[in-house]
């Protein structure tokens, strides 16, 4: 049976009365809708939903689960942001709990010797995140919305088609670890699809989380038991980074596109990056210009923005409790014009994508509004995307990552590392590992307001692409009206300053490739849809019925689930 | 028990079928396909002491004095990026190492492992191409569902033995040496 054939199977074996309107992998409902990498944890945020809590609730359910069933991109051991949007106070928030660097940071650190060592683990900010989103925005208590996350940690789950290939292509790095081996792979083979996988220390784990909270993880006997284990594998951590780690909810950055307002992920991640592409391709008019599948020129617009603003990201991005940021420049639409005036409609420019030059965004700042992001509030302390909105209107949309596949491969009390010191940049880069800093990341978790009201929550993994394959699907919906599931399977495409080629999946038409490669692109083609592109959740919202379609990205095997 | 016993029973019968020709050391393991699961049949060929090396990117060059060629196939995007090459150069490649190996009376092994994440799509290209040009495969189950690889195998007269997982690879593995 087919991945897609069992998950539907499953739905309706699981969720005999929930309404579901289903082509392909667009479902439909109008009291509540949850779309992630897995339909274990969709079925999570709708049981909670159902259960009378709101799409913060669900949120936090189905992003545990997503940690135990989907462990390759995600799980407690990494971090990422929340963007959260209420309704009844038109108002939206970001937790940023992406993981931060340990006070004594690796020397000489080299991500290719290094990556698969303690030496790679930045301090974990998953449930610091989670449990400050409950405390702040919560209804149902955390015990309940960590109920299904311990349940298929101790019974187990049937490994998927993605898990299963992930496992096979990183069986030599999770054999590294004895704890991690003995978890994913049998007599040192890997675990493949449809066997069943239990994890029995995570699910004690979470159980103390759920019994503790965040004192639970961050201090006590778990934090010790980290401590010591992560310095085994080569760290140099201390109890005090684990208790001192905390979230911060502040703002999230926002920007406008064609009379929508756009809400994004705050430095140090990406969300100015998705705001300023917006600002330049306002200055076209991409729905004349015709699709990027018809029309190679929309699609070089598109590419060779994604040049300038992944540059401009390189070069002023980095944890603004470190760094100034431009972020006045970076978000005008002044700066947008100049970057958009450079580009050359018929040829790319420079030629080598590695020569990309950099913006200048400070010319249109004024320095004393330098925004460190942060909102008069008390400061509480491979990646995987899931969105949850609820029956009023209130919306979630979460990325979340362990750094890379597996992160560091380093379990612990079965939660297993991410690897975010290898997301620091060299010495003379903002992004530079120092102390108890945060990287820069590319998770850009957003949402979409139209006349005040939700009308788009979308966010992916797939590390450098994340950017890119954000602003595709907003402009497939945004410029060219498609729908979620149009918009989600529409063939994508990639590239930026540290790339030699143009990435781009086949369904954009030989005709086009064609004609990109005679315009100057270096095009690399991948067969069909690919994994690499990343898997966007999304949802949108009909404005005049208030009907939300959601759509998970066969890339990668999701499901939404409505109601 | 019972049914142990009559899993057992049925598992001898096929590695006595399947082990009937034999084949020689040292063995050349290589990939076609660039994934991860050379390094598998690397690792089980240790741990049954077959004498040889692994090549991922093997060339005609690599196969002075082999005498059996291992031929793991499957697609992987990302092991062709690590190796720098396209699909096309590693299928040419691959081509070239088949035909010498014809050319010099190498037999080929093939051993697909990875079930079904290395069917389909690009991965059905270099499975087809090692399997029809193979002496004897071993093939984890869950990979050949469809009946490719025993299709492949009755239309060319080809040993074949289908093992549950990867670790059941080991002793048919070793039985072709034997």
């Amino acid at each position: 049976m087919n991945t897609l054939k069992f998950r539907i199977l499953l739905i309706w074996l699981v969720f005999p009365f929930i309404l579901i309107a289903q082509t392909g992998n667009l479902v439909q409902g109008k009291n509540g809708m949850a779309a992630t990498a897995h339909p274990l944890a969709s079925q999570a945020a709708i049981e909670m939903l159902q259960k009378g809590g709101n799409a913060v609730d669900a949120a936090i359910a189905a992003t545990f689960v997503i940690g135990v069933v989907e462990p390759d991109g995600s799980g407690i051991g990494g971090g990422g942001g929340m963007l959260i949007y209420l309704k009844d106070k038109n108002q939206s928030f970001y937790i940023n709990f992406y993981p931060r660097a340990p006070e004594n940071i690796p020397a000489n650190f080299n991500s290719s010797n290094d990556r698969l060592t303690g030496r790679s683990i930045c301090i974990p900010g998953t449930v610091a995140g989670l449990t400050l989103a409950h405390k702040e925005f919560g209804s149902l208590p955390l015990s309940t919305l960590l109920g299904p996350a311990i349940r298929y940690a101790n019974d187990g789950f049937a490994i998927d088609a993605t898990l299963g290939s992930l496992i096979l292509d990183n069986s030599e790095a999770l054999a590294k670890n004895k704890a991690t081996a003995s978890v994913y792979l049998d007599e040192g083979f890997p675990k493949m699809e449809g066997e069943i996988l239990i994890q029995k220390d995570l699910a004690e784990t979470l159980s103390v989380i759920s019994k503790k909270g965040f004192k639970g993880f961050y201090k006590g006997s778990i934090a010790k038991d980290m401590v010591e284990g992560i310095n085994k594998g080569g760290g140099n951590f201390t109890l005090d980074d684990f208790k001192n780690y905390q979230a911060e909810l502040t703002e999230p950055v926002k920007g406008n596109y064609r009379g929508y307002e756009i809400i994004s992920a705050a430095n140090p991640q990406s969300g100015v990056s998705i705001i300023e592409g917006l600002n330049i391709l306002e200055n076209a008019d991409l729905n004349r210009m015709g699709h990027y599948t018809k029309n190679a020129k929309t699609l070089h617009l598109l590419a060779e923005t994604f040049r300038k603003i992944y540059t401009d990201r390189y070069y002023f991005i980095a944890d603004p409790g470190f760094v100034d940021v431009p972020m006045k420049g970076l978000l005008s639409k002044e700066f947008a014009l100049e970057r958009f005036n450079a580009i050359n409609p018929s040829m790319p420019v420079p030629a080598k994508y590695r020569d990309t030059e950099i913006g200048n965004p400070i010319k249109y700042q004024n320095i004393e509004d330098t925004d460190k992001n942060l909102i008069d509030v008390e400061r509480n302390g491979e990646t995987t995307h899931l969105c949850v909105i609820d029956k009023d209107g209130n919306a979630v949309s979460l990325t979340q990552t362990l750094g890379t596949f597996f992160g560091s491969g380093q379990i612990v009390n079965g939660v297993l590392f991410n690897c975010a010191i290898t997301n620091f940049s060299g010495a003379n880069n903002p992004n530079s590992l120092q102390s108890k800093k945060q990287s820069r990341s590319s998770i850009a978790p957003s949402i979409v307001l139209k006349d005040n009201k939700p009308f788009l929550v979308l966010g992916t993994p797939g590390a450098n692409r994340i950017i890119s394959t954000v602003l595709e699907v907003m402009v497939n919906i945004l410029d060219f009206n498609m729908n979620a599931e149009e918009a989600n399977m529409a063939p994508r495409f990639y590239t930026q300053k540290f790339e030699d080629y143009l990435h781009v999946e086949s369904g954009v038409g030989q005709e086009i490739i064609d004609e990109l490669t005679k315009m100057g692109h270096s095009i690399r083609v991948y067969d069909g849809v690919d994994l690499f592109f990343g898997g966007v959740q999304l949802i949108t919202i009909d404005p005049q019925t208030g009907m939300y379609t959601g759509s998970a990205d066969i890339r990668r095997g999701g499901l939404a689930i409505g109601y | 028990m019972k049914k142990t016993l009559s899993i057992a029973a049925i598992l001898l019968f096929a590695l006595a079928a399947f082990s009937q020709n034999k084949f020689e050391q040292p063995v050349l393991i290589t990939s076609a396909g660039q994934s991860a699961d050379v390094k598998l049949v690397q690792l089980l060929a240790k741990r049954q002491a077959i004498e040889g090396e692994t090549k991922v990117m093997a060339k005609e060059t690599d196969m002075d004095g082999v005498k059996t060629l291992i031929i793991v196939p499957g697609f992987s995007s990302k092991g062709l990026g690590s190796a720098g090459i396209s699909q096309e150069d590693e299928m040419n490649r691959v081509k070239e190492l088949v035909k010498t190996a014809q050319g010099k009376n190498i037999p080929i092994v093939m051993m697909h492992i990875g079930g079904k994440s290395r069917r389909g799509g690009q991965s059905d290209g270099f499975c087809e191409i090692i399997a029809e040009n193979c002496k004897a495969m071993i093939v984890v189950k869950q990979g050949n569902e469809d009946g490719f690889f025993t299709d492949i195998a009755k239309k060319n007269n080809i040993q074949i033995l289908e093992v549950e997982k990867i670790s059941d690879a080991a002793v048919p593995l070793k039985e072709l040496f034997k």
